[in-house]
């Protein structure tokens, strides 16, 4: 019967779209409709409604793909309980560099997010590597493929195409810390086969324990690859191990941007002192020129020796010049260099927040935490304090310091004077803080006469309510 | 009875809201406050810019409140700053004989809610008192009298019943006219027409079949245009099984609120016939919805964790959009135990909320288990009310599936069941057994509400 009301209803609809009467085709229904034609027409719709809504539900097509299971990550999920607070901070930290900040906040206390509350996309490149299979998931998705994604036990050759690339990169990022040559090796096999953006994601890696047995590699790479940006990442790390490329026309006319002068009673003292600079257009290409040039060739440009450098620079006079210089060491430099810069700036109390954080990429997470404790010391915000240690989450003490003081005494004048400014401070303190500290912190600001549910206490609320699991460094 | 400060959060319409009551949470500000001695009400009289202070006042058991202040966020920074006040404990919030201020609020919001009932200790001569107002004789009325009244009301019943049959014939007319000018005309210029007999409908006395109609072409626009005219169909035909079950019964109360208005809360309340179920529920999800006529719709859809009463409720507000976004009191994912009222209806759904305690959060599955055949709970309420538009579901087991289009389907694990998808299922949703699942079936489409899978809760909250 439904089937015959059915292939009735066909006839049914056509006359409808072309605006005629129907009833006069709903043979099945003839009784029902009676005589009346208007009457006909409005008992037919009723019942072909019903009929349709009721008994006749879309056909599934029968090509349907199931994506595969998204996959359990190396690091728990945040506890249930803690999930409401993991998205109001995700809905407040709209700014990608934030966010990512909160995410690493998590990774470091052993944690991550719920997928439920959020995931990244396949190009949230600066997301931390625990993401990868969910990176790899939502490219996936996202494609016609229908492979699972899963983290390589060992990442080889042979199971080389069986990973998508944000977790192989992951992976391949493991291997070169456990077996550096091994990493090596297989990069050496397969980035000919790879796209440009691709090779210079992966060569990137070789930073990771670069060592003199990577400098053929580099060499090849540096003179033949077929990519400009490829072959300056190559020479940037050929020169981090001191094979840096011969002084050029550009270095000579950088150098002479500086000049090496005595100073002192006796004159024996030597200091590298910026020329100064009379339009925009000298900063501009000073600032070019810093960007291209290797700090080896640099100093073999002014005649001074490369070890010498960080010493008798001299540090405060031109702050631009400062943090162009530090660049160009962070990117060029050999980790011994890097080591001497940081040595010295210490003993000649170089504080500013651009010049440490243009050393950022170079320091592992315990240095930039010592920095930011440096910074804090001398008086920085905590947004600075975050600049440089990033969500590290294990910063103790955090309101005592000056930043805290400053925070506390500005409580009763914030609402009227700069809230913005005291949300972000209180954010950033929620993402450096030790759980400890985040405690402390919150029974403070009380103190101070912020509310315990004030939503800009929301970050300081999530440490304060994470357990520390994560590996300590 | 308290409350705690997340409850404050939640109710607050916005970020600076809160952040306006956080400056009004000192008790510098605050005179007068007190609470009742069953702990139910909070009250407190706050200073502002005018010259006298605003009184606010709050129901602590569903978080009804007023505030005499002209604002117009509902609710004001003064409420939340009270409820701050008391979450918080920053002043003492002594028992006290409520204020009649407060005791007008509470007459005015339900019935038999003005005083609350004094406590065993309050002396008995306040008590007579009261008692011999309440005992007032009221059979001194005239009899005539009560009677032209009760004739007046009559007519007047009797004269509106008429203004929507009129209306639902110039509705049925309407429908006829479309037939006849074709079905793909009256897709493309569905929002215009629909306007147009809407307006007619809100004249006819029919507002709740208006608003109906007024979103009839957001409902078809929401679809692949290929399946818009059986869509059209269906709704349009829902609109003549409504009409002719007016006709045939224009006092049945559950077909008039689908027509012309809702019950008061009060009337609901009051009904012999109205289903009271108290029971620990779920919140799964909130729906908000700026309609065509202005107003917000809110509905917040609850699941029955107990073993009795029916499997669902919808609490259903509106509110000007004017008024900007507003708060709920639930979270989805949240537990409470609660007495709701259900509207008296053949299928009980829609319902008011009466009593809840304390929210407790959601962490095992303990869904009960679909207890029909998957195809008779998506028709049974389609036979018994042919115009529902929607139809809450217990899914079982199954999954999300994926047409070349990137369309999604919801599969049965046991691949008996294939249903289309509506609306968003990102990330999660598509990539996990979904153990099950709360949805709305709109005869076409599955909206899911929330579900349970091994990562827990999915949905919003």
């Amino acid at each position: 019967m439904a089937e015959a009301i059915y292939d009735g209803l066909g006839a049914v609809l056509t006359r409808w779209t072309m605006g005629m009467a129907a009833a006069p085709a709903a043979s099945m229904w003839r009784d029902e409709l009676g005589a009346e034609p208007a009457e006909a027409e409005l008992r037919l719709l009723a019942l072909s409604s019903q009929f349709l809504g009721v008994v006749v539900t879309a056909e599934p097509p029968v090509d349907l793909r199931v994506l595969s299971d998204i996959a359990a990550l190396a690091l728990p999920t945040v506890p249930d309980a803690t999930r409401a607070l993991v998205r109001r901070n995700l809905t407040t930290m709209k700014d990608a560099r934030l966010r990512n900040e909160m995410l690493r906040f998590l990774t470091t206390r052993g944690w991550t997010v719920h997928p439920g509350d959020w995931m990244p996309v396949a190009s949230d490149e600066e997301t931390p590597d625990v993401y990868a299979p969910w990176r790899d998931w939502t490219e996936m998705a996202a494609s016609a493929g229908a492979a699972g994604t899963r983290m390589p036990d060992v990442l080889s050759a042979e199971n080389w195409a069986d990973y998508w690339p944000a977790v192989r990169k992951a992976a391949l990022a493991n291997l070169r810390i456990r077996d550096p040559d091994a990493a090596r090796v297989l990069l050496e096999a397969k980035l000919a086969d790879m796209g440009a953006e691709e090779r210079l994601r992966l060569l990137g890696l070789l930073a990771i324990k670069l060592s003199n047995a990577d400098a053929v590699f580099l060499g090849s790479l540096a003179a033949a690859d077929r990519a400009p940006k490829v072959r300056g990442l190559a020479a940037s790390l050929l020169s981090r191990l001191g094979y840096g490329a011969t002084a050029g026309e550009d270095v000579a006319e950088l150098a002479r941007f500086f000049e090496v002068k005595s100073k002192g009673l006796l004159r024996r003292t030597q200091v590298l002192v910026a020329q100064t600079l009379k339009t925009p257009a000298q900063a501009a290409r000073r600032r070019v020129l810093f960007a291209n040039a290797e700090v080896a060739a640099f100093a073999a440009a002014l005649q001074v020796p490369l070890d010498d450098l960080p010493a008798i620079w001299n540090w405060g006079e031109d702050l631009l010049a400062d943090v162009e210089f530090v660049s160009m060491v962070e990117r060029s430099g050999s980790d011994p260099l890097i080591a001497a810069l940081l040595d010295t700036l210490e003993r000649k109390d170089v504080r500013e927040i651009q010049v440490l954080f243009a050393l950022r990429s170079r320091l592992d997470p315990a240095r930039r935490v010592e920095l930011a404790y440096r910074a804090l010391r001398g008086g920085e915000s905590f947004q600075t304090a975050l600049r440089i240690a990033g969500g590290c989450g294990r910063i103790d003490g955090a309101i005592d310091m000056r930043a805290g003081v400053t925070l506390t005494g500005s409580l009763g004048e914030a609402e009227g004077g700069k809230p913005a400014e005291l949300a972000a401070e209180l954010q950033a303190l929620g993402l450096i803080a030790s759980r400890t500290a985040a405690i402390h912190a919150m029974e403070r600001l009380g103190t101070a006469g912020l509310l315990r549910a004030d939503p800009r206490l929301d970050m300081l609320r999530l440490n304060a309510a994470l357990d520390d699991s994560g590996v300590k460094e | 009875m308290s409350i705690d400060l997340k409850a404050v959060e939640q109710l607050a319409t916005d970020q600076s809201s809160l952040k306006a009551a956080a400056g009004l949470a000192k008790p510098a500000k605050w005179s007068g406050v007190g609470t009742s001695r069953d702990g139910a009400l909070v009250w407190g009289e706050c200073s502002g810019s005018g010259a006298n202070p605003y009184r606010v006042m709050a129901d602590l058991r569903d978080l009804g409140n007023k505030c005499t202040c002209p604002s117009r966020k509902f609710p004001c920074k003064h409420v939340l700053g009270l409820l701050w006040l008391n979450a918080e404990e920053i002043v003492p919030f002594v028992p006290a004989d409520t204020p009649d201020w407060v005791s007008d609020w509470l007459g005015r919001r339900r019935p038999g809610g003005g005083k609350p009932k004094p406590a065993d200790d309050v002396p008995v001569a306040a008590k007579d008192v009261h008692a011999a107002q309440v005992a007032l004789p009221d059979d001194a009325e005239d009899p005539k009298a009560a009677a032209r009244r009760e004739a007046a009301s009559a007519k007047r019943a009797e004269d509106t019943e008429r203004t929507i049959l009129d209306a639902l014939d110039a509705l049925e007319q309407w429908i006829g006219d479309q037939l006849r000018m074709g079905l793909p005309p009256f897709i493309d210029d569905a929002t215009a027409r629909c306007r147009r007999i809407a307006a007619r409908l809100v004249d006819g006395k029919a507002g709740t079949l208006a608003g109906r109609i007024d979103e009839l072409p957001g409902r078809l626009l929401a679809l692949p245009a290929g399946d818009r005219p059986r869509a059209a169909v269906v709704e349009l035909g829902k609109l003549v099984l409504l009409a002719r079950a007016f006709r045939a019964t224009p006092r049945d109360a559950e077909i008039r609120r689908a027509v012309a208005t809702a019950e008061a809360r009060e009337t609901v309340l009051a009904h012999p016939d109205a289903l009271r179920v108290s029971a620990r529920w779920e919140v799964l999800a909130e729906q908000v919805q700026t309609r065509r006529d202005g107003l917000v719709s809110q509905t917040s859809w609850l699941l029955n964790l107990g073993a009795t009463g029916p499997r669902f409720a919808m609490l259903l507000d509106f509110f000007p959009a004017s008024v900007g976004r507003r708060g709920s009191v639930f979270t989805p994912g949240e537990r409470f135990q609660g007495e709701l009222v259900f509207y008296p209806a053949q299928r009980p759904l829609r319902a008011l909320l009466v009593q809840r305690a304390a929210a407790e959060a959601a962490t095992a599955p303990e869904w009960p288990a679909p207890d029909n055949a998957l195809t008779d709970a998506l028709s049974e309420p389609l036979l018994a009310e042919p115009w529902t538009l929607e139809v809450p579901l217990l899914l079982p087991a199954g999954r999300i599936a994926l047409d070349s289009a990137g369309h999604a389907w919801w599969r049965s694990a046991d691949g008996s069941t294939i249903l289309p998808v509506a609306g968003d299922t990102e990330g999660l949703w598509r990539g996990t057994d979904l153990m099950q699942a709360a949805a709305i079936w709109s005869g076409s489409r599955l909206t899911f509400l929330a579900a349970q899978s091994r990562w827990g809760r999915i949905g919003d909250g």
